[in-house]
């Protein structure tokens, strides 16, 4: 019996942090925009859906997986690229056009706002890409080679995925600790207005925000369809709630947080498919349940902090 | 403060009754026989163009089917209209079913009732709930339904929808007991892992697969997948290396074609798949040698072969039931129509009488009294190294 467990422990463990690392890349979007707006981007997730689709037209026009215009690894990178400043410019627009208007007005209308965008996004989608499913056909694009050490398998799609999850969280994580936008962005994180009598160009610091958390959700679309092969319209709804599920696990507000969150989602989604009872079926319902569980004993997360009010 | 939010509290509620009690009435009328029954016998002009109805997942989740399913009818609405000889011309008028969506079947019933009184019958729904949902306002509106897709075995056999419903697709019975005889007589496999979709379609399917699988003594593992999953590579990992096969009755090619793709990641290509008609589709025999269960049909029939031209190569099967349901609806309508006027009984009585023979499904297409293609069956069939299908026998 333990042996059948643990024959399956390491492919649920690469499997888990594979999923993990792109819910980590979505959530760390949703947590930058509440760190510093408090704020819940419902749109964030089809950010990310758009982000899988300019990858897959970046990729056809470099000449498809069939036939690329360069090394696959290039057009790879390239279609990170084109992802990641598509939906950070959208992120720019969404925030312009549907959130800086309402940004003080009481909080449900933003919210309100957010839904309408993920929607608009949605049916954008369904309207200009169609109903059919796309494919990056990722094993003709970089190969099918699957890397064997003992009873962990790890394919390539998978490797890149974590490599590069790696070092967007940790790039990341430098700016914002170490860069001039990173410390204006906790300085109105923590004070917006403060931080604007201090000289602080908020709008800029909320724009760039919001550019970098929708280019991170762009690459995670494209890690998505490397990994996972196929995109569609409404990819980004439940991915969108994992990555929030994840941003609250860890702490919402706090990058390192939704970066752990990301992962505790990831393998709590692959041990819960692969031991327990229909796990496959109710995955979702052992996600959840144990958020709930978390919230229970840390209502603000694992790294998050509790607001303090003053009185 | 706290009484102006009772009183907006009390409103508000108020407000909900209303509405609720002004629906109930609405529905109350609708369902009145006398109502139906008006509904059912009125005649209505064919006039130059005649409406009919196409239930289908227009968005949502499962938009991609009902892609298809509307793209095989309109191509039938469209070689139809190109016939000089009929006095008229059809159109559809579609009801979006947001099949899989937060809104659950309530979306396919008000989908029957956005249909307006010059709609004569209705190809669709897609998905055996949505049947059962629509049954009632589809029987009260007198409206026959013609189905491309839904399977489910007892949608037929329960009596509720008896003159009102019929398939172009053999029921779940007919595949499970093809697909069943094929692993256990011909593969001679004796251990098969079976997911589900989740949907109707696919866990109805997957129980009789199981139950003769089991019956016949090989050892079956079960899973279920969201149809909004993409990530498969957990469940994967669950599934032993020693299986022999995994059959997926599932409704979307892409997702089967992603399924293999992640099983040979995981170092499991060994394993054969099999899919149901739902992954009958170029997209899933790319993989390879795979097995597909499917109605008879053939690239090589004209009307697959002109569709393909029209498609960008792509024959689509899985929508082609609902190019036959079409046709049958469509062909009530026009026998309907000869002295110039139809009511909805008299096409629900030509849907009966329907009898097209070499459809594109390789079937003749009659019903018996369930609604049922009268001897409907399966085939298997195999994908070779290049992607394309061939029938085994």
């Amino acid at each position: 019996m333990v042996a059948i467990l643990w024959s399956k422990f390491w492919d649920l463990t690469v499997s888990g942090v594979t999923l993990g690392s792109v819910y980590a890349l979505i959530a760390l979007g949703y947590s930058m925009v509440y760190g510093i707006l408090k704020l819940l981007n419902f749109a964030h997730g089809d950010v990310y859906m758009i982000g899988a689709f300019v990858g897959w037209f970046a990729l056809h026009a470099l000449g498809g997986p069939l036939s690329p215009s360069a090394a696959g690894w290039v057009v790879v990178a390239l279609m990170f690229v084109a992802a990641m400043v598509a939906c950070g410019a959208l992120g720019v627009v969404i925030e312009r056009f549907a959130y800086r208007p309402l940004r003080n007005a009481p909080r449900i209308a933003p919210l309100i706002s957010a839904l309408g965008v993920s929607f608009f996004l949605q049916n954008t989608a369904l309207l200009v890409f169609g109903a059919s499913f796309r494919d990056y056909d990722t094993f003709h694009l970089i190969g099918a080679k699957t890397y064997n050490y003992g009873n962990v398998y790890l394919s390539v799609p998978q490797l890149l995925t974590i490599l590069s999850a790696i070092a967007l969280c940790v790039a990341l994580t430098v700016l914002v600790a170490r860069t001039k936008i990173g410390k204006a962005m906790r300085a109105t994180s923590f004070d917006r207005e403060a931080a604007s009598m201090m000289g602080i160009d908020v709008d800029r610091v909320i724009a760039s925000t919001f550019f970098i958390g929708s280019a991170l959700a762009g690459a995670a679309g494209v890690m998505f369809g490397l990994v996972f092969g196929q995109l569609y319209h409404f990819m980004g709804f439940l991915a969108g709630l994992k990555g929030f599920t994840a941003a609250v696990i860890g702490g919402i507000g706090s990058i390192p947080g939704a970066m752990l969150g990301g992962l505790l989602v990831g393998l709590a989604e692959s041990y819960s498919t692969g031991y327990l009872p229909q796990g496959s079926t109710f995955q979702n319902l052992y996600v959840f349940a144990l958020l709930i569980l978390i919230i229970l004993i840390r209502p603000s997360g694992i790294l998050g902090r509790a607001d303090v009010k003053k009185v | 403060m706290r009484r102006r939010a009772i009183a907006t509290a009390a409103l508000l509620a108020l407000a909900a009754l209303a509405i609720v009690a002004a629906a109930s009435a609405k529905t109350d009328r609708a369902a009145a026989p006398s109502a139906a029954a008006s509904a059912d016998a009125r005649l209505i002009s064919c006039g130059k163009t005649v409406t009919m109805g196409m239930l289908a997942p227009v968005t949502g989740p499962a938009a991609s089917l009902g892609k298809l399913q509307t793209d095989w009818a309109k191509f039938f609405v469209a070689s139809h209209n190109r016939n000089k000889k009929l006095k008229h011309k059809l159109r559809i008028q579609y009801g979006d079913t947001v099949l899989g969506g937060p809104g659950g079947t309530a979306e396919a019933v008000k989908a029957v009732q956005s249909f307006g009184s010059n709609v004569l019958g209705t190809v669709g729904p897609a998905g055996s709930n949505e049947v059962r949902a629509t049954t009632a306002p589809l029987k009260n509106a007198g409206l026959a339904f013609v189905s491309g897709s839904a399977t489910n075995t007892e949608l037929s056999t329960d009596g509720t929808r008896k003159g009102y419903f019929f398939r172009t697709v053999p029921p779940d019975s007919a595949q499970g007991t093809s697909v069943a005889n094929f692993i256990v007589k011909t593969l001679k496999f004796k251990r098969v892992y079976i997911i589900d979709d989740q949907e109707a379609y696919s866990t109805g399917l997957a129980d009789t697969v199981q139950a003769k699988l089991r019956s016949a003594g090989v050892t079956v593992g079960r899973d279920g997948v969201s149809q909004q999953q993409s990530d498969f590579s957990s469940l994967i990992a669950k599934i032993a290396r020693d299986t022999q096969l995994v059959y997926l009755p599932w409704q979307l090619p892409p997702k089967g074609k992603a399924f293999g793709d992640q099983l040979r990641a995981a170092g499991k290509g060994s394993i054969q798949l099999m899919g149901s008609d739902g992954l009958f589709d170029d997209a899933f025999a790319s993989l390879g040698n795979v097995y597909a269960s499917s109605f008879p049909t053939s690239g090589k029939h004209a009307v697959v072969k002109s569709f393909k031209k029209a498609h960008g190569g792509d024959p689509e099967f899985f929508g082609a039931p609902s190019y036959v349901a079409a046709q049958v609806i469509g062909g009530a309508i026009d026998r309907a129509c000869k002295d110039g006027k139809a009511s909805r009984a008299e096409v629900r009585a030509q849907v009966r009488k329907t009898n097209l023979k070499k459809t594109v499904l390789g079937l003749n297409v009659s019903f018996n009294a369930n609604g049922d293609i009268k001897g409907g069956q399966f085939g298997i069939w195999k994908s070779n190294a290049a992607g394309t299908w061939n029938p085994l026998g």
